[in-house]
């Protein structure tokens, strides 16, 4: 106890002490920011959005399953190393051109085919979009009030930003954000879903509760959604108090459910950008060379952290040459595995590999 | 009934059937993700096959943060996930046979996945089907061990697989006797 106490102190850290949990202090902070963030956004309460309660509540329970899983994965020895350096490494001018690329535009989906990337793009930005639209609503960050008749003033985080037209082009597309987003999510589901019938890599993978359900609860989102549109345009809002409970489910479940299917990858998709900081960074730090052709293959930072977690996991690739097999370049490892075969030094050979693609 | 990949490395004849056929395997997208390497390719012409040995504990896994490397409940260490893999080649480095491939504009890992489409319903994997050397099997363990009692074994040179390999596997091999000497008997 002593020892620990003496810890405590030498570093300090009073906030981490406080909280029993890594999880308690996380789902601490961002409840307490989401309740400030109302308190200013609504002007101390007094307008919330009463309507839309039921996603507060839900977006609370997604924020605890959301902890829940995000700090059980970045405990996992490989993620915590990149989580770690990654963060350190935020500064770099590539940042913001990855970023974009990786997370906003997508290339590198492009170059894995235009329909995946319509696909993509429609659901992902469809989705983005909508969450911009939805969650400042519900925690009261922008609101709409009226003083003349026939003008809307935007007022985003108690502040009046705009008074606008009611019947002009940024009131309309106010009005329908969530129409045009849902549009764009039910083509990008559609496609999805006709790609998981027809590609044979997807059919041999895929499975009911990891892939399809999210698809199937973003298509029920919208389809409820643009159905409550219909019903108040052509059914002067027959049904609507019905649809309006039906759709708040299917958002609450879709929500609660993200973490733990295919749409978890929407969290953890920015250490992408993360990763390839430090891909970037320490290669030009310094180079590892193979132990037997001498190439340069990778970062001496990524070999040794690889080595490393691989030690924590209790594997330990020693060559008998004394060496750990990841200090090897690839062509260098996998002609090494056929000297271990054939009991003749292949690796040792100076000739370049044989052409290993073959022409689909 | 479970079946095995089973490699009797010496059978090989270099033609590279393998590499073709698993550029036409679904999902693969006509890139092939195996190997074939010469043993002393400036003296014979003896080669071997080099494909993913689907470890049991695999270290690809093991070093992967984004989890996106999954093992598929017939034992096969799956290629990487396209929505997880974050692109870090944490796994080229891991693997101790130097199996992942990478391609930088996708972003993307690829490995044997031991044709899952295929061996989930108990069809052989591309490879194991086109070879026309019998150097690539697609056996029950019942056949293996009859493999192994077929041959000359009290010699103890007779290894599958361990201790030649890092860890234990799902994929069989089987040591090449012509190239150590030992007689095989047919």
């Amino acid at each position: 106890m002593q020892a620990k106490a003496a810890v405590n102190q030498k570093t300090g850290n009073t906030l981490n002490n406080a909280f029993a949990s890594h999880f308690a202090k996380s789902m601490f902070l961002s409840v307490t920011a989401l309740a400030i963030l109302s308190f200013i956004g609504t002007r101390m309460f007094t307008h919330v959005d009463l309507n839309l309660y039921g996603y507060m509540v839900g977006t609370i329970v997604f924020i605890g399953g959301f902890f829940y899983r995000f700090i059980a994965w970045g405990e996992r020895p490989p993620t915590k190393l990149i989580l770690k350096k990654g963060l350190k490494l935020l500064k770099r001018k590539s940042t913001p051109k990855t970023s974009v690329e990786h997370l906003a535009t997508y290339n590198f989906i492009w170059n894995r085919g235009i329909y995946r990337w319509t696909q993509h793009v429609l659901i992902g930005w469809g989705c983005i979009l909508s969450c911009f639209v939805t969650f400042p609503l519900v925690f009261g960050w922008m609101y709409f009030t009226m003083d003349d008749n026939g003008h809307y003033n935007i007022i985003a985080m108690g502040m009046k930003v705009m008074t606008v037209p009611a019947d002009g082009i940024i009131a309309n597309l106010s009005y329908n954000a969530l129409n045009i987003t849902a549009i764009m999510v039910i083509a990008g589901v559609c496609m999805a879903l006709y790609r998981r019938l027809k590609n044979m890599q997807a059919r041999a993978e895929q499975n009911f509760l990891y892939d399809f359900m999210p698809l199937y609860m973003l298509l029920l989102v919208s389809i409820t959604g643009l159905a409550l549109t219909f019903m108040n345009i052509f059914l002067h809002g027959a049904g609507q108090p019905a649809m309006s409970l039906i759709h708040q489910w299917s958002v609450i479940i879709t929500l609660i459910y993200l973490p733990f299917g295919k749409l978890a990858h929407i969290p953890f998709r920015p250490m992408s950008v993360l990763a390839r900081n430090y891909r970037e960074h320490y290669a030009e730090q310094g180079m590892k060379e193979c132990k037997v052709c001498g190439d340069q293959f990778v970062s001496s930072e990524q070999s040794k952290d690889v080595v490393d977690v691989l030690g924590v996991n209790d594997i330990e690739f020693k060559a008998k040459e004394g060496h750990h097999l990841a200090e090897m370049c690839l062509p260098c490892r996998r002609k090494y595995r056929i000297a271990q075969f054939s009991g003749f030094p292949t690796h040792e050979v100076k000739v370049k590999e044989a052409n290993q693609n073959a022409k689909g | 009934m479970k079946k095995r990949l089973y490699l009797e490395l010496e059978n090989c004849i270099g033609c590279r059937s393998c590499l073709a056929a698993c550029t036409q395997c679904g999902g693969h997208e006509e890139r092939n993700r195996n190997y074939v390497y010469d043993v002393n390719p400036l003296v014979n012409r003896q080669t071997m096959p080099l494909m993913c040995l689907h470890c049991e504990n695999p270290a690809c896994a093991r070093s992967c943060p984004a989890q996106a490397i999954q093992i598929h409940e017939t034992g096969a260490v799956l290629s990487a996930l396209v929505e997880k893999c974050i692109g870090c080649q944490n796994c080229t480095i891991a693997c101790p046979y130097g199996i992942p491939k990478f391609d930088q504009e996708q972003n993307l890992m690829y490995k044997c996945d031991l044709c899952i489409d295929r061996t989930k319903d108990g069809i052989p994997p591309m490879c194991a089907s086109v070879c026309p050397s019998n150097t690539l099997q697609w056996l029950t363990d019942e056949e293996i061990e009859n493999k192994k009692k077929q041959f000359n074994l009290d010699n103890g040179k007779w290894v599958t697989s361990m201790p030649y390999l890092e860890g234990e596997t799902n994929v069989k091999v089987n040591l090449p006797g012509i190239l150590q000497g030992i007689t095989k008997l047919f």
